[in-house]
């Protein structure tokens, strides 16, 4: 009986010291694979003013993801997440219509990012800028 | 909860008649010594040099200018990059290490005689390969000691008589080593030899299954059971010590043992797979001076800088590892127990001797 409790024991030990070799040998593999932290481009980044004609759209990548600036036909900038609230496309600008078109599912904002028909639930994200000596600062 | 799983997939499957046959119920001869547990010690390093290479490829770039970069960006900037990276490395030299004291214990208990020829055979081969995935991965990181130890080693092959040339050049896709060498070599690391290793392992361990683990030749209970070739015979070992719980603990000793030391390598001893021209990129118009290669082919190294003509140097040590890949065939007497065949003995120890003393020298030279 005595040596039952003891090989318990030992069954015990063994068990704890596998599950604390795996967790060691697992931490360091899931710090391996996950993303790398501090990527995905600059917080804050600066377009010159003058690149934008009015009616224009410039998409670049912020904040690791991709976002778009536009000028619109009434000389009103505005920056948006170009990222379609429905299904993560990233939205076309249409510069006849001055709105936005997601390809995927149809989606339509206006300028200012809101839903103008379509399926995308929510309007597209806004992002700050500011303007300071003909440069645009976003973020 | 463990219970009820079992209970489930035994009545449905016989999961219990498996852990009979193959675990509680496979009897080990009561001698059976540590030595036969660095199999399974290989088996883990083996499982380990697959998962820390997967890894290592999400990162790893096989492009003769960006190889360099990419191993660089592994060691410094991802987490635990060094870390996924020094195992595979120290993995691979300590895969050929357990692998020659897992063939020195077979050579000296006699356990490659009849009828296991072909368990040695196929262990030689692995042998064999396991120097080809080292060679290739070698020069994955593209540094200078990768391309100087790839043109060194490949252009050996040239001593051949009248295909030499055409077959290095085959070799390395090109007259020099190059990308194209890169390229074939980073293909036959991480995609063919792992395959054909795999294969040779299963081939190993069903010879193994089919005769059966052969009892030390000394010890308590030591058993003299002459092989003769009539029938087909499994060789069982009534009344011994079963696989499991008995074995598999000293096969876990065995692999602590060695997890011990392969992780005081690969965090104190970092810099034991390399040399300092592995942390300069490879430049194919400068020689580093005194370039040498992997601890375990220095002997080799040795023996082709003796002999005068090349093809002279490649032909002794063909003709030494094709004595010791046909040993079985050459060495036929039942006889196993070490201290019994004196004259074996004497040409394994003088073997060995010799190996280190080539290796030696050629670390030296």
């Amino acid at each position: 009986m005595e040596n039952e409790g003891r090989r318990k024991f030992l069954g015990v030990c063994v068990a704890g010291c596998t599950v604390a070799a795996a967790a060691a040998a697992g931490y360091p593999v899931l710090r391996y694979l996950a993303p790398r932290s501090g990527q995905g481009g600059a917080a804050k980044l600066v377009i010159p003013a003058g690149e934008l004609k009015e009616g224009d759209a410039k998409f670049f990548e912020f904040a690791g993801s991709s976002a778009v600036l536009i000028k619109t036909s009434s000389g009103q900038l505005v920056a948006l997440s170009a990222v379609c609230t429905h299904l993560g496309c990233i939205v076309q600008w249409v510069k006849e219509k001055q709105q936005f078109l997601c390809p995927c599912h149809g989606g339509q904002f206006s300028t200012d990012g809101t839903v103008l028909g379509g399926p995308p639930p929510r309007p597209l994200a806004k992002i700050p800028f500011t303007v300071t000596e003909g440069n645009i600062t976003i973020g | 909860m463990l219970n009820r799983l079992y209970r489930w997939l035994d009545l449905r499957y016989g999961i219990g008649e498996i852990a009979e046959k193959e675990l509680t119920g496979y009897l080990l001869p009561r001698n059976i010594n540590e030595w036969y547990s660095l199999g399974s010690v290989l088996l883990v390093i083996f499982a380990i040099q697959v998962v820390t290479g997967m890894l290592l490829m999400i990162y790893y770039v096989p492009d003769a200018d960006k190889a360099f970069k990419s191993v660089s960006f592994i060691m410094n900037e991802v987490p635990f990059g060094w870390f996924i990276r020094l195992c595979h490395a120290v993995g691979s030299n300590m895969m050929v290490a357990v692998l020659l004291m897992h063939m020195l214990s077979t050579l000296m208990m006699g356990s490659y005689k009849a009828p296991r020829e072909l368990n040695w055979v196929t262990g030689f081969t692995l042998f064999a390969l396991v120097q080809g995935i080292s060679l290739t991965g070698y020069l994955a990181p593209w540094s200078q000691l990768s391309f100087w130890a790839t043109t060194v080693a490949t252009n050996s092959v040239s001593a051949i008589p009248v295909l030499g040339p055409t077959l290095v050049e085959f070799l390395r896709g090109g007259k020099l080593v190059g990308p194209a060498t890169l390229g074939r070599f980073f293909a036959l690391h991480a995609a063919v030899l792992p395959v054909v290793i795999a294969a040779f392992i299963g081939a190993h361990l069903f010879f193994l299954k089919r005769t059966g683990i052969s009892a030390p030749p000394f010890g308590r209970d030591e058993t003299a059971n002459p092989f003769e070739a009539r029938e087909y015979h499994y060789q069982g070992h009534p009344g011994g010590i079963p696989f499991f719980p008995n074995y598999a603990l000293q096969d876990l000793s065995s692999i602590s043992i060695y997890f011990a030391v392969f992780l005081a390598v690969v965090f104190f001893w970092p810099n034991m797979p390399f040399t300092p021209d592995a942390f300069v990129p490879a430049d194919p118009f400068k020689t580093p001076a005194h370039i040498k290669p992997e601890w375990y082919f220095l002997a080799n190294y040795q023996t082709l800088k003796i002999f005068p003509s090349e093809l002279l140097g490649l032909s002794v040590q063909a003709a030494a590892m094709t004595f010791l890949a046909l040993l079985p065939f050459i060495d036929r007497s039942p006889e196993r127990h070490p201290l019994k065949r004196p004259l074996f003995l004497t040409l394994a120890i003088a073997g060995i001797l010799l190996w280190i003393a080539l290796s030696v020298w050629g670390h030296l030279s």
